[in-house]
């Protein structure tokens, strides 16, 4: 009965990493148009230092602070305006998308 | 009195550049930012495969190479309430400005991994 219930939350543990992994790269290279703006070709090269390097950043990271803007939890004035009109499945495919981008990043993890 | 102009507009650069000197090099001290990297931001980012746990679970963001001024308005942000992250909220509130930019020039040079291996 216990090793029953630990491994139906071991497996419902899982579940918010395979989510994680989900997101076009290839629809986001499109969506991503608007972001090259400022944060340059690829999220590589921001035209200002003040904003941050997209290209290599960590998938879910990603995600997770377009979520945050999107909800104004996050808040940056720029930022807000823009994501609010993410749908869920933009903000995963521009994920995918910086995260696959070539990076001056100059860690791993 | 044109070689005095060019001399005078001359004298008028450097006299700029060397008071701008100062400001850039105030700006933030990346020794001195190792120091505090390491005591206590290197237990989490440069680790592998370490991520936030609450509210959302997701890799913590790398730091090595990212630009200077996001990773110090990013440290002000959490110290502000502008961001929302218990950890970097904790940490970036026992910050002074000057310990930011420490910080940011620090991670801004280089690889996050140089702390402990």
């Amino acid at each position: 009965m216990n090793s029953k219930l630990l491994a139906a939350i071991a497996i419902a543990a899982c579940v918010p990493l395979a989510a994680a992994a989900k997101g076009n790269a290839e629809a986001g290279k499109t969506k991503a148009e608007t972001c090259k703006a400022c944060h340059g070709e690829g999220g590589a090269k921001p035209i200002m230092n003040e904003y941050p390097i997209l290209a290599g950043q960590h998938q879910d990271y990603i995600a997770a602070a377009l979520t945050q803007y999107k909800s104004g939890k996050r808040k940056n004035a720029t930022m807000n305006g823009f994501a609010a009109a993410l749908k869920p499945d933009d903000i995963q495919d521009l994920a995918a998308f910086f995260a696959s981008q070539p990076s001056p990043l100059k860690n791993k993890y | 009195m044109k070689k005095a102009a060019i001399a005078f507009s001359l004298s008028l650069v450097s006299g700029l550049a060397l008071a701008q000197a100062p400001d850039a090099a105030s700006k933030g001290d990346p020794v001195a930012g190792r120091l505090k990297a390491t005591a206590i931001c290197s237990g989490c980012h440069g680790v592998p495969g370490i991520r936030a746990a609450f509210p959302e679970v997701y890799n913590v963001p790398k730091l090595g190479g990212q630009n200077e001024g996001y990773l110090l308005s990013a440290l002000k942000s959490y110290k502000a309430g502008d961001r929302f992250n218990q950890t970097m909220r904790a940490q970036a509130s026992n910050l002074s400005d000057k310990e930011m930019a420490d910080i940011a020039a620090y991670y801004a040079q280089g690889s996050a991994q140089t702390a402990s291996k």
